[in-house]
């Protein structure tokens, strides 16, 4: 059996791996790294519950090879705000009751936080084009909209990251 | 899976090379959007991967004069972004923004869309009306192009071979003066496997359609240009005659089936509408 | 004098526990408690969980629909290197046992066959034939591909009305493959056709959907120290503890279920789905065992919403009257049996809609096939009559020049009307008000914005009930405490699926305690620990455990203020809890500053006269004493007094309907509300742009108004990837949309921001008078949907979903 020795920065961590040619990012983060947060809600691109930073750009982790991401850098939902210093999105998603089962809400984050980063004040055609592959069944996405244009509103130019 | 190797060239040269030593065995991954489901269902299962996503030399989208060059690794989203190709190529810009959606668009690259050939491919309708042209390089490194229009040869075939690669597209930008219309039917508003599409370009001069360019998609075992409709089109005046003649021709035109999106004569009846809808918008 | 904490059909908790002065949490749009954790991705779902040493779990599923199972082969399997148990029907103790589905006690209806692994015949394709478990999730694969199974295909019957006729393709192992039939009678319907002036006729088919919750199914599951099998899975009801252990042949206290917070449920994870397997393979192999399943295996074999043919005549005089309803409803209850027979007495019972009808006539029939089994679906059973009826009003209201507003309004049940099957709506029905506020908030429409599109506006109402089915005598238990630092433990069985089923109870305690919500844990859904609150199903949970925490919060207020009113020296009934002190009521203080001399005196509350004995409302106290709680909890402790209790909490309890006739009463209550869509419709390619949804429901009292808002929000859209693009195709029993990229549900782009209106009657039988809001949500959205897109294109679809294809056909374009 093929194995590839990888190297990959989570969370601004360097982390290593000895994966197959096959072996999705998916599945290196949960199964090897336990970054259980990156969810997996159908493993082929469809449902976005999976969504990571990948060199700065939202993807499923699901459609990367674990081989594809060696000396990248991955930021996935924990890479994104803490509780000591959260991300405006991720108070904005508690105040505004946009999380319901939370499944969803890591991805949902992601993708927005990549919004956020590169377009600061976005419309609402724009936040829902910005999340369109992330799928929710709770919350209708009502609230999402309004947790990321919160968000959005409450995020000085000062505090914006990545 | 089983024993999959993995490579990944740093340069064209070693790609080349590695294509070579692999010929029959390997397989260019570069988003691997569609490879990687087929891998996971055992549809695919490829022996050699060899990766060209990080290969900047198939990368990037170049203007030079009119001539459009768009590596053959470049991300859909890097297309639908560019500022090029939303001035110069409207239809691609369209096409490409509309492609499955924003994460998979950040992976999905145009050489993939392309070589995955399904009847459905995104770009290929724009690129089609475009008449762009697909440079592949075989194993031995020599190079050759081949027409859109020549480049898809049935359901999910293409004129790419074993060791092949594909490295980029190029096009003639159009005339300042060609108005291009496109539009994708899927079922919902985002990640939609398309129903129907049609990308065109058309020319109009003194009042007639001095060129017009028709391609379709998801109607067909392949994307396809419409060559009797535009046989039909151009030289004429845009009526309401000419438009019924042009629905009644789509019927020879194309072939579409009947699936779990849609059946054969509602594609029929959305293709007519939605070309219908892009002639009027492109003439007017 | 304590109060009785049980008490037989209490149907309501009044809200003498909580702050004189205004609810201090109740109502507020605080944050829910778990809301945190998953924001920061910290959240623990049960395919997160990993115990050392874990084995990996696959199921090998049928390739038919419908077969003999000739053999099965499993050697090859068995001798893999690190596959370390294959399982096959004849290794389950008991493969078979007949259980009550859907009950928590032994009482009521019907019956239904449980199998685990499939044995000498398949009747589903995906349905189990065996399991494995090994090292790694690779081996268990191959391990599946190892075992050779020998299938003689058999005929099958795929349709439910087919499967009806004599001589149909036997399913089971009965001759026929009817289920249950149902009828309710009311009046004379001949009659009331007879005197109708407009009798509309339609026949109605509602398609197979999937819950497509984001979480596939998962469960991690292993023997703990004392030999009990403890399963941590995705689940809905922790007490199908009971039926997993009867298929082990263990007593049922050897056997735990633990829920954490669930990816989603919608009643997809109500029926038993990874559980069984787990423990089966525990109780062979010894070792810790895991199992997910796929998307793929999760849209192929697990449950899935009835799809209904409907036959529906409906007759109105010209004033808009309805006199007489007709209606048929065949239902495909798939494979097994399941909750079928519950979802038609849903199907049954709603079939009028909440409106008051002369005569009506309804035969309801649910049929084995050799379809996927169907069984909860958000709604249950109530979703497939409101498209019909809403859809029977609207073109009604047409042919007699009516608003579809005024034919309802003609019509809508009112408090203390009946339903047809005889059973008395005594609480609060808001119907009418709803759809007032939905038609108001629906404004002009909006102009077309090409040539070729067409807009429309339509509007839905429905009732949906809340509560399980009486006749099964529900039960929900909470246990309350208070600790010596003022902080507030919850312990209730309540199983969390998103809706924020555990943070309602801590703000419901929070209340009844005077304490901060912050102040709040609650440990929930583990049928070892803590007490069992039934399922989260029927939309009961706020109902039940609401009810069963607040009436065990009350139980220890009323202990903590006994104890600070002797701590003052002062009566009980006059002292208060809130943010954490305990001080005295403010409408008893005088108005006036009285000398404490005087023993009499006259005092003035806002220009009423009173006689009162100050001494007698504040001892010695100043009246503006404050005591901090914790002093109060630790004074008690010190004393003994107990700071916790376990109540149980009653629904009504009553007999099964009489089917014969079809009258009783099937619900505690039921919630009213109503739904208004705006559409365009491009006439020529078929394609439907949402501008508007409008939700407007009676949620008698808002515990959370975000998680209010949240259900009416999500549920509108759950219900409306019903009505416009979700369809699991069976084609002769095979799944034609296996994954996420066929099967659509809506995404971010295909919603308009649902604007949601809720009515607070303060009229429900829940705790604060909260009404049920879970599933009702979800019921009017499809035909809301259906009848907008109708006043666009002025034609009628009468099926779902309203595919491009089936508006083009309906305009006559194909």
């Amino acid at each position: 059996m093929n194995k590839y020795s990888i190297r990959v920065k989570v969370n601004k961590e360097w982390r290593t791996a000895e994966v197959t040619a096959t072996e999705t990012l998916l599945d290196t983060l949960r199964n090897k790294w336990r970054a259980v947060e990156v969810k997996n809600g159908c493993a082929q691109g469809d449902c976005g519950a999976c969504s990571v930073l990948l060199q700065g750009r939202p993807v499923n982790a699901c459609l990367v090879l674990s081989v594809q991401a060696n000396e990248k850098e991955v930021t996935t939902v924990k890479g994104i705000g803490t509780r000591e210093n959260p991300h405006p999105l991720q108070t904005a998603f508690v105040e505004q009751g946009a999380v319901q089962c939370g499944y969803c809400t890591p991805g949902m984050i992601v993708s927005s936080a990549a919004l956020l980063a590169q377009n600061p004040n976005p419309s609402q055609a724009e936040i829902s084009e910005a999340i369109s592959g992330n799928l929710c069944r709770c919350t209708g996405y009502a609230k999402i909209f309004r947790a990321v244009a919160d968000a959005a509103r409450k995020t000085k130019p000062a505090d914006r990251r990545q | 899976m089983e024993n999959t190797e993995y490579l990944k060239p740093s340069d064209i040269k070693e790609l080349l090379l590695l294509m070579a030593e692999n010929k029959d065995r390997a397989t260019v991954i570069a988003g691997g959007t569609n490879l990687i489901p087929e891998m996971r269902n055992g549809v695919r299962r490829p022996q050699v991967l060899v990766d060209v996503s990080d290969l900047q030399e198939l990368t990037g989208i170049r203007l030079d004069k009119d001539r459009l060059t768009i590596g053959a690794a470049t991300t859909i989203a890097a297309i639908a972004a560019s500022p090029v190709i939303r001035e110069h190529v409207p239809i691609l810009s369209k096409a490409t923004g509309e492609l499955g959606n924003p994460l998979t668009r950040n992976r999905a690259t145009i050489g993939g869309n392309l070589a995955n050939a399904s009847p459905c491919a995104d770009t290929a309708p724009p690129l089609l009306a475009l008449e762009a042209t697909v440079h592949i390089a075989d194993a031995g490194g020599k190079e050759r192009t081949v027409p859109m229009d020549k480049f898809f040869m049935g359901y999910k075939l293409t004129r790419l071979g074993r060791g092949d690669v594909m490295t980029r597209i190029t096009l003639s930008l159009p005339y300042r003066k060609v108005k291009g219309g496109h539009t994708k039917l899927g079922l919902r508003k985002a990640a939609s496997i398309c129903v129907a599409s049609v990308a065109l370009m058309l020319l109009k001069e003194n009042g007639h359609i001095a060129k017009v360019r028709i391609a379709f998609g998801s109607v067909a075992p392949q994307p396809i240009r419409a060559y009797a409709l535009e046989a039909l089109l151009e030289g004429k005046t845009i009526s309401d005659a000419l438009l019924s003649e042009c629905n009644a021709l789509l019927k020879r035109e194309i072939a579409p089936i009947s699936d779990i999106r849609g059946t054969e004569s509602y594609r029929q009846a959305a293709a007519g509408a939605i070309l219908r809808r892009n002639l009027l918008q492109a003439w007017s | 004098m304590a109060d009785v904490i049980y008490s037989q059909a209490e149907t309501h908790t009044t809200p003498d526990t909580a702050s004189k002065g205004g609810y201090n949490h109740i109502g507020k749009p605080r944050p829910r408690h778990d809301a945190w954790s998953k924001v920061l991705g910290n959240t623990v779902y049960a395919a997160d969980y990993i115990v050392p040493g874990m084995l990996y779990a696959k199921v090998l599923r049928s390739e038919h629909a419908a077969a003999q199972i000739r053999s099965i082969d499993t050697s090859a399997a068995g001798e893999m290197p690190g596959v370390v148990a294959v399982m096959t029907a004849k290794d389950v103790p008991n493969n078979e046992t007949v259980t009550k589905f859907g009950q928590t006690h032994t009482v009521g209806g019907f019956e239904g066959l449980y199998r685990v692994l499939a044995d000498k015949k398949v009747r589903f394709k995906g349905e189990a034939v065996a399991i494995v478990a090994a090292e790694t999730l690779e081996l268990a694969t191959a391990a599946l591909q190892a075992i050779k199974v020998d299938y003689e295909p058999l005929e099958g019957v795929f349709d439910p009305v087919a499967a009806m006729k004599p001589g149909a393709y036997p399913v089971g192992e009965e001759e026929s493959n009817l289920i249950c039939s149902y009828k309710v009678r009311k009046g004379d319907v001949e009659k009331g056709f007879a005197a109708a002036d407009v009798i509309v006729e339609n026949t109605y088919r509602v398609q197979s959907v999937d819950h497509a919750y984001i979480e596939p199914e998962a469960g991690v599951a292993w023997l703990d120290d004392e030999g009990v099998i403890t399963i941590r899975a995705a689940t809905q009801v922790i007490e199908h503890f009971r039926g997993i252990a009867d298929v082990l042949g263990l007593p049922q206290n050897k056997v735990r279920v633990i829920a954490p917070m669930l990816g989603g449920g919608f009643g997809g994870k109500e029926d038993i789905t990874v559980e069984t397997y787990l423990a089966l393979l525990v109780q062979k192999t010894g070792r810790p065992v895991s199992l997910t399943f796929t998307r793929e295996e999760s849209i192929l074999a697990h449950s899935k919403r009835h799809p209904y043919l409907m036959h529906y005549k409906t007759g109105a005089t010209r004033d808009g009257k309805l006199v007489a309803m007709e209606a048929e409803l065949i239902s495909d209850a798939g494979a097994y049996v399941y909750l079928s027979p519950w979802v038609l007495l849903y199907s049954t019972v709603n079939a009028t809609g909440p409106y008051d009808i002369t005569h009506v006539k309804v035969d309801t029939h649910t049929v084995l096939t050799n379809n996927i089994f169907t069984s909860a679906n958000r709604g249950f059973g109530a979703n497939q009559p409101c498209f019909a009826y809403e859809c029977q009003l609207d073109e009604l209201a047409q042919k007699l020049g009516l608003s579809p507003l005024a034919i309802r309004k003609k019509n809508y049940l009112h408090t203390g009307d009946s339903l047809a099957t005889g059973r008395v709506l005594e609480n609060a029905v808001e119907t009418e008000a709803t759809a007032e506020k939905v038609v108001a908030a629906l404004g002009e429409p909006a102009p077309p914005r090409h040539a070729g599109e067409k807009i429309g506006q339509g509007i839905a109402s429905c009732m949906s009930p809340y509560g399980r089915m009486c006749f099964l005598h529900d039960t929900s238990r909470s246990y309350v405490s208070v600790d010596l630092d003022g902080s507030v433990s919850v312990r209730c069985g309540v199983q969390d699926l998103g809706g924020g089923q555990a943070s309602s109870l801590a703000q419901i305690a929070a209340e009844a305690l005077g304490v901060y919500m912050e102040d709040v844990t609650v440990f929930h859904g583990d049928s070892a620990l803590t007490p069992l609150a039934g399922t989260t199903t029927a939309t009961r949970q706020l109902y039940m455990s609401g009810n069963a925490t607040l009436k065990a919060a009350a139980t220890v207020r009323r202990n903590l203020l006994e104890k600070a009113g002797r701590m003052l020296g002062m009566n009980p009934a006059f002292l208060d809890i809130r943010d954490r002190k305990v001080f005295i009521q403010p409408e008893r203080k005088p108005w006036m500053v009285v000398e404490k001399e005087n023993r009499e005196c006259t005092i003035s509350y806002g220009g009423d006269r009173g006689d009162i004995i100050v001494s007698e409302i504040c001892g010695n106290n100043d009246p503006d004493t404050v005591i901090p709680l914790t002093d109060v909890v630790k004074a008690a402790a010190a004393d003994g007094i107990e700071l916790y209790c376990v109540a149980q909490f009653n629904a009504p309890a009553r007999e099964l309907l009489d089917f014969k006739t079809g009258q009783g009463q099937v619900w505690p209550d039921l919630t009213f509300g109503t739904i208004g869509m705006e559409v365009a419709v491009d006439t020529e390619t078929g394609m439907i742009d949402v501008l508007k949804i409008i939700s407007c429901f009676d949620v008698g009292q808002a515990i959370n108004p975000l998680s209010a808002e949240g259900q009416m929000e999500g549920g509108a859209i759950y219900g409306l990837g019903y009505g416009l693009c979700e369809d699991v195709v069976i084609n002769k029993g095979v799944t034609m949309t296996p994954s996420l990229a066929e099967y659509l549900i809506p995404t971010a782009k295909d919603v308009p921001e649902v604007q949601s209106i809720m009515i607070e009657s303060g009229g429900g039988i829940g705790p604060f008078g909260a009404k049920g809001i879970g599933e009702p949500a979800t019921v009017p959205a499809a035909p809301a949907l259906a009848n907008a897109v109708t006043a666009a294109i002025g034609v009628r679809v009468h099926a779902l979903p309203l595919t491009p294809d089936r508006i083009l056909k309906a305009l006559g374009k194909i």
